[in-house]
This record gives C-alpha cells, structure tokens and sequence, in this order.
C-alpha cells in the first residue's frame, strides 16, 4: 500500500443541483410506478358515454404532471407513459401495439414541454399551465391524427354521407372534454394543489435539492438546439407511427392502388400537423428564451 | 341497506381480478412458447386486419383471435371491460349511424374499423394475459429495447399488489378519518366530486411514499449491478441464454400462417365489403 | 494486520446539511467478525456503512474527508459496482430492495447482472443456506416479512462479499423472525467466514450474537469493545437509548460486581452461584370485575379469496366480547385472523357469516365511515396514516372535519400528553419512529372512540421508545373505554395486557391473562411465541406463576436478598 498518497484526501463532488444518473434513474420509476398506479384506476372507471357524447377520465394527467413540475422534467415525462403500458397495457394485457409508441411519445412530448415551462412549482398558474399545455399536445396531437386516421383510413369516407363532418363534430367534442375533464378537472387543479404541498417536502426523501426559480433544473434546456431537435424527432416519429398503425399503408403489396385512389394527400396530412405543432414549439421556446434572457 | 361481504362487484374483487390477471391466469395458451414467437404471433394478428378491409376477413380473423383468447383462461374483469367497450362502440355506431342520417353502409364502414381494433385487442389480451410479463421483457430485451423497458416491466410486476394495497390503505383512512358525505346534492352530484377529491388527496402520502421506497430501491439496483449490466452484454447473454426455438414453436407460427391464410381464403370465397368495387 | 475494514479520519457532509454528518471516525473491524453499530438517531450509524459499499460518496454525493479501505480497496478509487463484489447491504426496508418477481430471479439478480458464470451455483447455494430454497418460485409479493428479509439476505449472499451489513433487522420483523435471521448471520458468519455488521438498538439480540460493539455517537465513535465489555456499559449505554436487556438488569441488581451474563442460562448461573433461591411471590391482585360490552362477535366466519381463487377461513364461529376496562392483546402466528379480527371491528370487512357489534350497533347496518365515530384503527406502518401536512393537522383531521365542537382544545390537549407539541408543524414523516408512533395514538386519541384498535404499536421500534410507548398505551386507559393491540411484542403483552387472546387455526386458542400465557410452555411453542427473557429466567429458576417485570422478578427474592445481607 502506498503511503505516500494523502491520508486525508478531500473531495467535494460536484453541485448538487446537477443530477447524479442514479437519481434520474430514481425519478424515471418514481413517475413510472406512480403514473402506472393511477392508470390502474382509469382502468377500471367505465366511461359514460351517451350516443357519440363521450365523458370520460382519459388519465389522471396530475401524477405525471406533479413529477414533470417537481422533478427533473425529461425523466419524469420518458418514465410516466411506460408506466401506463408496463401496469395496464401488459400486466392488464391490453396492448394495443405500435398504437403504443404513438401514445408514448405524444405523451411524453406533451409532459416534457408542460414541465419546462414552470419554472418555480410553488406557483399554482405555472403548473395549471403546465397541465394544460400537457394535455393539450398529447390530445390535440392525438386528436388531429384520430381524425385524419378515420378520413383518410376509413376507405370510402367522402363516399359514406355525412361521415367527415360526422368525424370532425365527434372529434372536436372528445377533444373539448378531454381538455375540459382530463386536463382541467384532473389535470390542473390537483397538480396545482399538489405540486405546492408537496414542494420542499418529496425532494429531500430521493436526497435531492427542490426546485425552485433561483434553482431550475438542468435539462429543462427548452432553449437548446438539442430540444428542438428532440421535439422534431418525437414529433416526426409520432406522425410515422400513427399512420403507420392507421392508414392501411402497410406496405402497398396487398393493394397497389391504393395510391392513386388517395394520392399521397394523406401524408401530408401527418407532416403538416407535425409542421404546425413544431414551429409553435419553436416559436415558444424562442419566447421563453427571450423572456429568460430579459431576466438575467 | 345491510351491507354484507361481496366476491364480485366490490373494491376488493377488483383488487383481486387484476392481481388474478397479472399472476394467476398465467400459464394458458402461450406459457409454454417462447416469447419472440408469442410476440411474433401478436405482431402477425396486429397488422393482418390492417391488409384487407373484407369483412369476412376481418370477421375470421376475430373468431380466430377470440378462440386464442378462450384459451388463455383471460379474468372475467378484463373480459368484461372489452365486452364493455365493444357494446358502447356499437351503440355508438348505430347512434353516429341515426345522428346523421347516415344508411347501413356508414354503419358497415365503421363495422370494419370497429373489428380491425376488436382483432388487435383480443390478440394482445391473448398473448399479453397468458405470457409471463418476466418473459415478455427477456423478449423485449432480446429484441433489443431498451434495459429501462425491460426492469420497467418486471419492476412493475412486482410492485403491483403492494402499491395497490398500499393505496387502498390510505384511501380507507380517508374514508373512516373525514366526514362522511351527509347529502348528495342533485343527480348526486356530490358523490363524483367526492370520490374525485378523494383519490387526489390520497396521492399526496402515496407520492411521498414511494418516493421513500424509490430511494432504497434504486440504491438496491445501483449496488446489485443494475446499471453494470447496462454497460456490459455478460448479464443480458445469461439472462436470455434460456430462450430456445423449440418444434412446438415452429408448429405455433406454422399454425398461425395457415390460420391467417384460411380467413383469406374464405375471404376470397365469400367477400363482404363495406361498398361495391 | 487482517482487518476487513480500516476507516481512517472520516468525515462527511450531505449537500446542504450545516453540520458533517460524520466528524472524524477511525475504525477497524476485523475479517470475520460480528460487529453491532448501536448508537441514537443521526448518530450517523447508517451514514457510515454506507461508506463500506461506497454508496457515500459515490451515490450519495457531498464532501468527503479521510479514508475508507474495505479489503484491501479504497473505496474513493472503486466504483460501487465494483464494491458490491466485498460489500453486502441488506436495508432496514429491505422489502423495497427486492425488485424482481420470484424469489429465484431476485436471489440471482446481482450475479447475473455481473455476469458471473456461475451465477445459478451461487443463487442456489445462498437459498440453501438460508433455508429458503422451498421459496425459489414464490412471488415475492406473496412472502412474510421474514421470508422478504431471509431472501434480501440470499441476494446478497450470492455475490460472496466479504462483508455484509445488516441495518436494522428487528425494526420491521416480529421477534421470532428477527431470531431467525439472526441463527442465519451466525451461520453465515461460521461456515463463510464472513463479516457480518449488524445496525441494532437490541441490547438482547447483541448479547446473543455480536462478538463486539461500536457505539457512534454525534458522527464519531465513541468506542469498540468486545460484546461483555460494552454490555457492563450499562448506564452509558441507557443514555444512548439502548436499555440493557432485561437479564442483564436483572443479574446486576441481584448479584453486582459479577461478569455480565448474555445469555439466560448464564443469568440463571450466576444467580444460583450467588446462592440466591426465590422466596414465594406475593398472591397476585384480584382482576377487577368485567365491566359493560364494548363490542361484541357472535359466530363470525369470515375468510379471502387467494389469487387463485381459493376461498381460505381465517375466522370460524368465534365467540367474543370485549368489555370495558380491559386491555387486550391479540397474538398468533402470521395469518392467524388478527388484522382479520380488527378489520372486521372497524367495519371496513363484514363477516361472512354471524355478527358483529360495537357499542350495541350491527356493523352491517351502518357505513365504516359512521362506524369511526365509535371505533378506531390505527394502522402499523405510521407512514399510511399520514395524510396531511403536519402533525398537528393529522391529529386535528377528525374532530374537525367531523365538526366535533371542543376540536381545537382537544387537539392541543392530545399534543401535549404525548409531549407533541414541539413537532406539531412538521411533517409526519420527517419525524423518527417513536414519534411517529405518537402522532398514530395521537390520532386515536382525538378521535375519542370507545374501541381503539392497535396493529404492531411497537413494531420498528427501538427498545426506549418502546417502553415509552407501552408506557403511553398504559395512559390511554382513562380516556378510552377498551383497547385492542394485535401484536408479537410478547413484553408488550406482559407489561401491558389484562387479557391475552391467542389466536390460531381460524378459532381462538386460548382466552388467559398474560401470566397465564406464559405459565402454558405448550401454548407457546404452538403459535410460535417466544416469553420475555425475564420470563424464562422466572420459570428457569423456578418461580410460579413466572415473572412479568423485572421488577416482578427481583421482588421474588427480596426474602433472599434481606435474609443473605
């Protein structure tokens, strides 16, 4: 044994605002375990659902929606949704394929953004907005691919009387009551209520330090390049899956006409929504950064 | 009203059919195959109905599926849910059907999305009810997801009877701790808004107890080599070394091609079609 | 020079904390040792083994002072992958350490993760020794605490350290379990060879089994003395919060001066050596008559329905009464219809058949909720039953919402007699156990019902706090009519209890007083019970009927004593 090195070495490791991967691996099953607990209850809630009226919980959106405002908002958001397709769709068996990925990333998209966007959570309007925002990327984006996946995967649609509108009226009201009921009711009143009480009070069980505005989390780098091109990365790859899974594409071996008899119109379809959604990405983000800037 | 101890119906049945679900029900069907080839099975009745919008497909397919789903011994709850859903998706389809004054053929159009969707649900409750979710996630790491995926699933399976109850226990300290709801307000407006605020406020000492034990599991990971193994393939070849193609599993995916080719031909033999070509 | 564990000039601070946590500790634990760490809360016991396996400062980050070599490896140099190879570490929650789903896959977790060829060899070894090779399939979910703690242990055996460190193990396992693992560290200790460290506030449990003791306190350590040694430590050790046990208490009032005894039949040795016998006790006092019913159980069965569908009887045709005045101690084996029986006096379950009542209601007539007016539970794990912010706010959660009208003085009287008041703004959970255990009772009191029901009140608690609480439920009598603890603390039932139900095979065994229990060896054997030691000593010695206290016993030979001097 060599004696000659100091007996007393001192090491101070670093800031501990910076996260250590065993606690992004900490945040990543805490969103998860809790986000799956809270499916299991959507799970089982029948949906009231009255003619093409529909009133249902689609998730208890203020679980992830705390932990993205409380934690570090990538890992909570990558862990949330797994936690939905790990507790209810395997272990419940209702597995609904590459429908899964889609949802995934809408999700996740949507909670990331929401959990940037706060910058202190003992601020209840931070936090209703951030649900909000959450919700409204997962639905909204949601929403807009249902309904080019029925007008343009349902064959015949323009041939079937009264089915576009019908689609577009339909789609509309479950996005409303989905904003209303998911990200409202259960999305931004209890995240608020809930993110406030449980600031200062969670993060010192997992060892880390609360975030606050004079602390914002690395990672929520909403002003990087790397988080543009994440958001059209997930965006991109959520379009691809979802026509994927929708529009019958499958391959054009089984029916070779089926470009000419819809043209390649419906592909524009994901791309412009992709489009849509990424410059309002950008646009904000641009703003934050200046608002940031200005704060500085 | 007395109230007496129920076996259906009640907090606790559902507790027990999803934990049924999740462990006692495995071991139907699929138990026996190897897992790439459940999943392989799975992925074939998942995009199959997407091919072809024949009804008497789509209609071959199901029954195929459906049988696979007796099969597997799938829990009255699960079960129930999607007969739920498929009874409201009808509903609904005759009501969008009345609503717009729409003829039979907008109903057999969307007859046709409705049993795309109803094939791909009862092939996955087939597959994903009979399969042990440890094998399913050896699978998924075979077919190389991520590490995180894989834990995810078997974390999940063995957390789940213990959150559950944890969780029933803080919502019955609600229930026996706050004051009982004394009227129900109009249409019982009150008893929704009850329950609702009820189950938030239960989150609060979940959230801080899981974050508790979060904290010792993930010390337990880190300390048994979890993230070692992510970085070295060792772990991953034990781990999966068991996974064999057997002639059992040749006969599966040989038995699902004929299937698959069957409800084809029928298909071909019979075609019924939402509109004429 | 074989020490498995050289700690030189120690310190460290968490991020954030004012003070170091550990302030210059210098330690050795020889290869092959069994060592307890005892010491109070934050004396900073957990903090350092978590320096053995490198967790601080690798895992836990903050500044970091001195050296810590375990065997032969500076663990600021080593990565914590590479420490679990010679350090084990089993938590004092060890049931969330567990994180496969059969026991099997869980064991092998750590070699297979390592890649370690051998891995199914180890596994299976680790099981064996152990005794839970008949476990490999099981759930792990589907396990008894001590099944969970034994299989923590395996997965840690299985990787072979040279060390392992075990936090806690009686806190969260009834004292039989406890014993249990306990007979598998020694066995592990003697055929491995392995260093076993051991985290304990029982003075009982280290007598028996730890070869020497480190006592921390206030981020240093305060000595590390072979086990007899420390143990004559006696009032040193008091202030530390480590009560001698009671044989030891015992020995040194009835014969001072001699060598301290570990275990009973060296207690009962150097007491006949003394040439001491018992004298005849004094008659017991008369039990007071019972007074009215609280509550009542007419031909109740009741029973589950398993995961696989089995129906299981936990409760067939039982036949009780709980009258007022009385303190009542539920015991038998895990599953034997405890929380069962308390359940179904809540209200939450009704019976499958017969009837229950209390306080002159059917419970199938009205709502739990009602129900809690008149009766209430209180949970074993205090963290369930915390769902507020503060303390204050849980003990007020009732009476409030309730709208009881004297709420706000009751609150701040309950505070007070259970010497709250100093924590009544913070959170439950940032308290330690014994004051969390407060603010359960807490939570009783100021729902000021006729039945109190108790799941474990002494579960995970160290030996101190334990005595204050029996001391507290002692208190609760005046304001409460009848009070019910299901437990396995069988001190808690002879320095507590006016009656004993033992409970077993789906009826109940036995309806006695804690003597009486104690007085039925058979009895206890049966349901795996294990008396007090004071208790055996009593019955080793020949006192009838045997001794509950201490101060019971040395009563029994105060003729001697005064006769002799």
């Amino acid at each position: 044994m060599t004696e000659t090195a100091p007996s007393r070495a001192r090491r101070v490791l670093p800031d501990p605002q910076s996260l250590t991967s065993s606690q992004k691996l900490m945040v990543f099953v805490l969103s998860m375990t809790l986000f799956g607990l809270a499916n299991i209850f959507t799970e089982v809630i029948p949906e009231f659902k009255l003619g093409p009226v529909e009133l249902s919980v689609a998730y208890l959106a203020f679980v992830p929606v705390v932990m993205v405002c409380l934690f570090h908002p990538l890992y909570a958001a990558l862990g949330a949704p797994l936690g939905e397709i790990v507790f209810v769709d395997l272990l419940m068996g209702d597995f609904s394929g590459i429908g899964e990925v889609e949802g995934y990333l809408q999700l996740s998209l949507g909670l990331y953004v929401g959990g940037s966007l706060v910058r202190d959570p003992r601020r209840r309007w931070q936090v209703a907005t951030a649900a909000i925002v959450a919700v409204l990327i997962d639905k909204g984006v949601g929403g807009i691919i249902d309904m080019s996946k029925v007008v343009v995967g349902v064959e015949d649609a323009e041939y079937v009387e009264g089915l576009p509108e019908s689609v577009l009226v339909i789609e509309g009201f479950a996005f409303a009551s989905d904003l209303l009921i998911t990200g409202v009711l259960f999305g931004a009143i209890p995240a608020a209520y809930l993110a406030r009480r449980l600031h200062g009070k969670i993060e010192p069980l997992m060892g880390m330090a609360p975030r606050d505005a004079e602390h914002p989390v690395p990672g929520r780098a909403r002003q990087t390049a790397a988080f543009v091109s994440l958001a059209v990365f997930l965006m991109l790859a959520s379009g691809v899956f979802a026509f994927l899974e929708a529009a019958d594409v499958k391959f054009g071996v089984w029916e070779p006409g089926f470009i000419d008899r819809y043209g390649l119109g419906f592909l524009w379809v994901s791309v412009a929504v992709c489009a849509v959604v990424l410059i309002g990405v950008v646009v904000s983000a641009k703003a934050l950064r200046r608002r940031a800037r200005s704060e500085d | 009203m007395a109230r007496r101890q129920r076996d259906v119906l009640s907090v606790e049945w559902v507790k027990l059919e999803l934990l049924r679900t999740a462990y006692a029900t495995r071991g139907g069907l699929f138990a026996g195959f190897d897992p790439r080839v459940v999943v392989g099975w799975y992925a074939v009745f998942a995009v199959a109905p997407w091919l072809t919008h024949n009804i008497t497909v789509l209609a071959a397919l199901f029954a195929v599926a459906a049988v696979a789903v007796a099969l597997c011994r799938v829990g009255p709850l699960v079960l129930g849910l999607f007969a739920f859903g498929l009874v409201t998706e009808t509903a609904y389809l005759f009501a969008v059907a009345w609503f717009f004054d729409g003829d039979l053929h907008t109903v057999a159009a969307l007859v046709t999305l409705s049993l795309k969707l109803g094939v791909v649900a009862l092939a996955s409750m087939a597959a994903f009810v009979s399969l042990d979710p440890e094998k399913l996630s050896d699978a998924l790491v075979s077919m190389k997801a991520p590490p995180l995926l894989s834990f995810g699933v078997s974390y999940g399976y063995r957390m789940l009877p213990i959150i559950m109850d944890e969780f029933h226990t803080i919502v019955d300290g609600h229930r026996l701790r706050s004051a009982p709801l004394e009227r129900r307000g109009i249409l019982a407006w009150r008893v929704p808004v009850h329950i609702g605020s009820t189950l938030v406020r239960s989150f609060y000492p979940m959230m801080l107890n899981t974050a508790k034990r979060t904290r010792t599991t993930v010390e337990a990971l880190e300390t048994r080599g979890f993230t070692f193994a992510g970085e070295s393939a060792k772990g991953r070849d034990i781990r999966l070394a068991y996974l064999r193609l057997r002639m059992r599993d040749l006969a599966l995916a040989l038995v699902t091609v004929v299937l698959i080719a069957g409800a084809f031909i029928i298909g071909e033999l019979a075609p019924v079609f939402a509109r004429d070509f | 020079m074989d020490d498995v564990i050289a700690i030189d000039g120690l310190a460290f601070r968490y991020p954030g904390a004012a003070e170091p946590t550990l302030k210059g500790v210098d330690l050795r634990i020889r290869r092959g040792d069994f060592t307890a760490v005892i010491g109070g809360n934050g004396s900073g016991k957990t903090t350092l083994c978590k320096a053995f396996n490198g967790l601080v400062p690798h895992f836990w980050s903050g500044e970091f002072e001195g050296r810590v070599d375990v065997d032969g490896i500076d663990t600021l140099d080593a990565t914590v992958a590479a420490l679990s190879h010679r350090v084990g570490y089993v938590y004092q929650d060890f049931g969330n350490q567990l994180v496969r789903p059969s026991v099997r896959d869980d064991v092998a977790f750590g070699p297979v993760n390592f890649g370690l060829a051998d891995h199914r060899e180890r596994s299976e070894a680790a099981m064996r020794l152990l005794g839970i090779d008949h476990l490999a399939k099981r759930y792990v979910w589907e396990l008894s605490g001590g099944q969970q703690h034994l299989t923590a242990l395996a997965g840690v055996l299985a990787m072979d350290p040279a060390v392992i460190v075990v936090d806690e193990p009686v806190a969260e396992l009834d004292p039989a379990r406890a014993e249990e693992t306990y007979r598998m560290l020694k066995r592990v200790n003697e055929e491995r060879g392995t260093t076993i460290v051991v985290i304990e506030h029982h003075a009982e449990f280290i007598a028996r089994y730890a070869r020497s003791v480190v006592l921390m306190s206030d981020g240093r350590v305060r000595w590390h003395l072979p086990v007899r040694e420390a143990l004559a430590r006696r009032a040193e050790l008091a202030v530390h919060g480590i009560p001698a046990p009671q044989i030891i208490a015992a020995a040194a009032e009835l014969t001072p001066g001699a060598p301290v005894p570990l275990t009973v039949a060296e207690a009962a040795q150097c007491i006949r050596d003394a040439g001491l016998a018992p004298g005849p006790r004094p008659p017991q006092p008369e039990a007071p008559a019972p007074g009215p019913v609280i509550a009542r159980l007419t031909g109740v069965t009741h029973g589950y329905k398993d995961v696989r569908g089995k129906v299981s009887t936990v409760l067939d045709a039982v036949d009780l009464a709980f009258r007022e005045g009385e303190r009542i101690a539920l015991v038998g084996s895990n599953g034997a219809g405890k929380s069962t029986l308390l359940r179904l006096l809540t209200g939450l379950n009704v019976p499958r058949k017969g009837t229950v009542e209390v306080d002159g209601t059917d419970t199938r007539t009205v709502k739990p909720a009602r129900l809690a007016d008149r009766v209430c539970y209180l949970y074993q794990h205090p963290e369930q039953m915390f769902l507020n912010d503060s303390v204050r706010q849980e003990i007020a959660m009732f009476p409030e919402q309730r709208r009881r009208p004297d709420a706000a003085a009751v609150v701040d009287d309950v505070l007070e007699r259970l010497r709250l008041t100093d924590f009544a703004d913070r959170d439950g959970r940032t308290l330690s156990g014994g004051q969390q255990r407060r603010t359960t009772l807490g939570i009783g009191l100021a729902m000021a019902p006729a039945l109190l029901l108790l799941d474990e009140p002494t579960a995970s608690l160290d030996t101190a706090t334990r005595n204050d609480v029996i001391a507290m439920l002692a208190a609760l009598a005046e304001r409460i009519r009848c009070v019910v603890v299901a437990t396995h603390d069988m001190q808690l039932v002879a320095e507590w209890a006016t009656r004993v139900l033992v409970l077993g095979e789906a009826r109940v065994l036995a309806d006695t007083t804690p003597a009486g229990l104690f007085d039925d060896a058979a009895l206890c054997e049966r349901v795996n019970l294990v008396p007090p030691q004071i208790n055996v000593l009593g019955r080793e010695l020949g006192i009838h009927p045997p001794p509950l206290s201490v101060a019971e016993f040395t009563a029994a030979f105060a003729p001697a004593l005064a006769g002799g001097r």
